[in-house]
């Protein structure tokens, strides 16, 4: 982004905890099996786009590519509504705000160096101060203390479950994810950096992002990549189908892909998928390799895919990434009348969740995540909330799913039951 | 060859238009079903229905499309569609299917088919012949004297292998008359 450029030594991921007072703006993977550590953390915004007040999708173009540098930012689920046509109800959140900054930060190969990226001499030296500080230990994560309310229990759910169901006998959709939202008061001396990093340790996936949006801090724990475009080439990787990662590890990975429902779930999204990208891919491009993978996050085993394509010319990465929100994994099929049968059976809105996280670095290149797995911290209210949802298929037990709802949420619900066990 | 696909909401519909391109090498004009009447299809070779969520009774607007000259391929609920409007019958498929493949004959061929549907020909219009059936579920349908053609599967699924042979096919038997 600018001829200032360094590196400094450091050890893994800790010196993220030095950057906690800052607030900076998070995109990363950390060191897992079969992927090193990447991504890109944003120090002292220099400017902000906020959805809605710039033109949607070519307020965000102008945005992100009318000056150099990278791009940090969020897009919410109901950032979509208005391309499908819908006027649903939005709630008071953010529907997106992406920045740039005055220092990017990226971890170097082997988490050993972070390499600094600053707008000039004096902000990469500030930078490189920091990270040369003292190391802060993790403060300790209070105990969720207050009851977690959900916004269906156990018998709501199941009965959206079998109005689901009844709408996918009628012909309406294929295929409807349904989600259950749940809020506690925010603990005293929650700290978000500190939670992120403790989360990154114990629960590593592949999207980890934090992001500052005053008085939200959306903190996002997503195994699932949306779209990344690299010099062109467009990459989706769709999950559906879960198990639980019991042992033998190996008999569950092939019941998974061995049962008709999980495959079913899955192919109608990679339709679904190869669809969303295609109106910005060249004819003939569009392929899927590796269907039916399997990886393992959170104690459960997903099954995913990589639907692949190259960008048409005249068309940018966020084109395409605008026109395919909300993502498809999390909607149901056909998207359009799935989103509207979703806002009419959850008595809740889902805000950033099953939106985006994204980090653009030119016309041809950004990478993306489905926020799923993700947090919100709400200052004013005092509140944090998170999301969790499944797949509803014709097939679909409403006991399972409701089952399955909550492992998704298990990350975020055991913080209220660390201490108690 | 030109080509006007209608969009009937559905999430499949740009896998059809990469589909038709592929075919006919031909990129069809999309237009949406809210803002289609039947008179757009003037200066076209053929109308391509897409799939779409609910009942061919939710979809009034194709009355007046069908006709001499006016080759129409639906897909899907485009058959369903079709079907309606031809004096048939379309209801709720027991055991309904998505997402999964079923092999039958089409076109003299062996193929390999993605279905998607809740609902399904449970009466087919006299003015049909059924060209591919699978378990006594019609698969495709064709009006004995207009270039009126569905078919009941999604050849653009990637789970499809042979589409583009199966829409070139079509798109052939819906022209030569």
């Amino acid at each position: 982004m600018t001829p200032y450029r360094c590196s400094c030594p450091v050890d893994g991921l800790s010196w993220l905890s030095v950057l906690a007072p800052q607030k900076p703006d998070v995109f990363l993977t950390p060191p897992m099996p079969g992927s090193s550590v990447s991504g890109m953390v944003g120090l002292w915004p220099v400017s902000e786009w906020r959805c809605g007040q710039d033109g949607g999708r070519e307020g965000l173009k102008e945005y992100c590519f009318s000056t150099p540098g990278p791009a940090l930012g969020f897009l919410s689920y109901h950032a979509g509504f208005s391309g499908l046509g819908l006027s649903l109800p939005e709630p008071d959140f953010p529907a997106g705000v992406f920045r740039k900054y005055g220092v990017v930060l990226s971890p170097g190969s082997g988490a050993r160096t972070v390499h600094i990226f600053a707008q000039n001499a004096t902000l990469a030296l500030h930078a490189e101060r920091l990270l040369r500080g003292k190391r802060c230990f993790h403060a300790e994560i209070p105990e969720l203390v207050s009851p977690v309310r959900a916004s269906l229990d156990r018998e709501a759910f199941e009965q959206r479950v079998r109005s689901a169901v009844e709408h996918i006998l009628a012909g309406n959709v294929y295929q409807l994810n349904l989600s259950i939202r749940f809020e506690t008061e925010r603990p005293a001396g929650l700290e978000s950096m500190s939670l992120f990093t403790q989360l990154m340790e114990v629960h590593p996936a592949t999207f980890y992002a934090l992001y500052y949006d005053s008085p939200f801090t959306i903190l996002s724990t997503s195994p699932e990549r949306f779209i990344k475009v690299c010099q062109g080439r467009v990459l989706s990787q769709p999950i559906k189908g879960t198990r639980l990662a019991r042992t033998p590890l190996l008999a569950e990975v092939r019941a998974l892909r061995a049962s008709n429902k999980e495959d079913a779930e899955l192919s109608m999204i990679v339709d679904l998928i190869r669809n969303d990208v295609s109106p910005h891919c060249e004819y003939g491009s569009v392929g899927v390799e590796g269907h039916k993978s399997v990886f393992e996050v959170d104690g459960l085993l997903q099954m995913y895919s990589n639907v692949t394509g190259r960008l048409r010319p005249g068309s940018t990465a966020l084109d395409l990434l605008w026109d395919a929100l909300p993502p498809g994994s999390v909607t149901g099929c056909p998207k359009k009348r799935a989103v509207e049968i979703i806002a009419g059976l959850e008595p809740h809105h889902r805000e950033a969740y099953c939106g985006c996280l994204v980090a653009v670095h030119g016309p041809g290149d950004l990478d993306s995540s489905v926020a799923i797995r993700t947090a919100v911290v709400d200052e004013n209210r005092s509140i944090f909330s998170f999301h969790a949802g499944s797949g509803i298929v014709v097939d679909s037990d409403p006991y399972t799913e409701y089952e399955e709802t909550l492992a998704k949420a298990a990350k975020f619900l055991a913080l209220g039951r660390r201490k108690r066990q | 060859m030109r080509i006007l696909m209608v969009d009937n909401k559905d999430s499949f519909t740009r896998n059809l238009e990469h589909l038709i391109v592929a075919a006919s090498g031909s990129v069809p004009v999309i237009v949406p079903y809210a803002t289609f009447f039947p008179e757009m299809v003037h200066g076209y070779d053929v109308t391509v229905l897409s799939p779409g969520p609910g009942h061919p009774d939710d979809y009034p607007g194709y009355k007046g499309l069908f006709g001499p000259g006016r080759p129409v391929l639906g897909i899907c609920l485009g058959l369903q569609i079709i079907n309606v409007h031809f004096g048939g019958a379309v209801d709720r498929l027991q055991g309904c299917i998505h997402g999964r493949i079923s092999r039958f004959t089409l076109f003299g061929k062996e193929i390999e088919a993605a279905r998607y549907h809740s609902l399904y020909l449970s009466q087919v219009a006299a003015d049909l012949d059924v060209l591919a059936e699978f378990q006594g579920i019609p698969m495709a349908a064709k009006h004995k004297r207009l270039p009126v053609l569905g078919l009941q599967f999604h050849p653009e699924s990637f789970l499809t292998p042979q589409g583009e042979g199966i829409i070139r096919d079509a798109l052939q038997m819906l022209l030569s008359g």
